[in-house]
């Protein structure tokens, strides 16, 4: 059985690349900004590659919900926090010693970041095998013909599916969504007395 | 893909983000590989929420990687759940994302109110 390999483009790989070095890049500007406020616009430049990169994964719907919900919502938010709650802007004097904060940050960093890449290119190969033994034994199992397998496999939309098998996380997401709403508010009012 | 003994580290990384599935989890590591910095090492909560946003970010990503690797990645399992359930993941998580964000915001706005500061060295209402 033929792996279906998808290939980009130059053009598109180019971009795609582009879209990569740019988020990373935003990325770890966000958290050795000075300023605050460079960090949330950074951040939200980091939120538009890594919708970018929805878009390379076909994932079209979510890289809109990304757009409007963290650009377009959390972003606003934050820099709505960072302008009513400090008087310089300052990220807050880093400059007392916390070596052993950074050097924990540093290593975790690493740590992960080594980990995910070796995890990955040891899986890799493997995975697509594995895919395939357990489809064959799979088949062998339910006895699948030629011609399902020449059937294009059948493929709810998004929305079948929040409607559908998750309509009960969906109700109760909702439900969390509205309690932070009102959390927020009620946290955030000034207490009157009497 | 060659073992790493054979390809040297340049080559087998060369191969490994030949990959969009491996270029992707590697972006989605090195986000949260400095989402997680943020958090440990600055000392601004907001700085530290933002962080967390990142890391919440990368596990997204990683979601949408995976369910995007099930469809291109040998014969398809006739499961229609197979192709967008990672999807599903994510916008669950952006939910939650949101409610935290809110949340965590009003509360710093809260304590920001009270105290005049931000620093985390300097919170320490509940210490003792």
């Amino acid at each position: 059985m033929e792996y279906s390999v998808q290939i980009m483009s130059p053009a598109a790989h180019i971009l795609f690349w582009f879209v990569m070095v740019m988020t990373v890049a935003s990325a770890a500007l966000v958290v050795v900004a000075k300023k605050i406020l460079h960090a949330a616009f950074a951040l939200s430049i980091c939120f538009l590659g890594v919708s970018g990169i929805y878009v390379f994964l076909h994932a079209d719907f979510l890289a809109a919900v990304q757009l409007i919900v963290y650009v377009g919502g959390i972003i606003v938010l934050i820099m709505f926090a960072i302008m009513f709650s400090s008087h310089t802007q300052e990220a807050g004097g880093e400059g007392g010693r916390h070596y052993l904060a950074l050097g924990a940050g540093a290593a975790t960093a690493l740590i992960v970041f080594t980990s995910v890449l070796m995890m990955v290119g040891k899986l890799n190969q493997p995975l697509a095998e594995q895919n395939n033994r357990a489809y064959e034994a799979y088949q062998h199992t339910v006895g699948i013909t030629a011609a399902d397998l020449a059937a294009e496999p059948q493929r709810l939309g998004l929305g079948h599916m929040l409607m559908g098998e998750y309509l009960l996380p969906f109700e109760v997401a909702s439900i969390l969504v509205l309690a932070a709403l009102l959390g927020a508010v009620v946290i955030v009012r000034k207490e009157t007395k009497g | 893909m060659v073992p790493l003994a054979e390809a040297g580290v340049f080559g087998w990384l060369l191969g490994l983000f030949s990959f969009k599935l491996v270029s992707c989890l590697a972006l989605a590591g090195a986000i949260f590989a400095i989402g997680a910095w943020g958090v440990l090492a600055r000392r601004n909560v907001l700085v530290m929420l933002i962080s967390v946003e990142l890391m919440l970010n990368a596990v997204m990503l990683t979601f949408v990687s995976f369910s995007r690797a099930l469809v291109n990645m040998g014969p398809q399992l006739s499961n229609p759940y197979a192709a967008e359930g990672g999807q599903i993941f994510a916008l669950f998580i952006i939910a939650i994302a949101a409610a935290e964000a809110a949340v965590g915001l009003a509360i710093v706005i809260s304590y920001f109110r009270n105290r005049q500061t931000v620093d985390t060295r300097e919170i320490r209402a509940m210490k003792n």
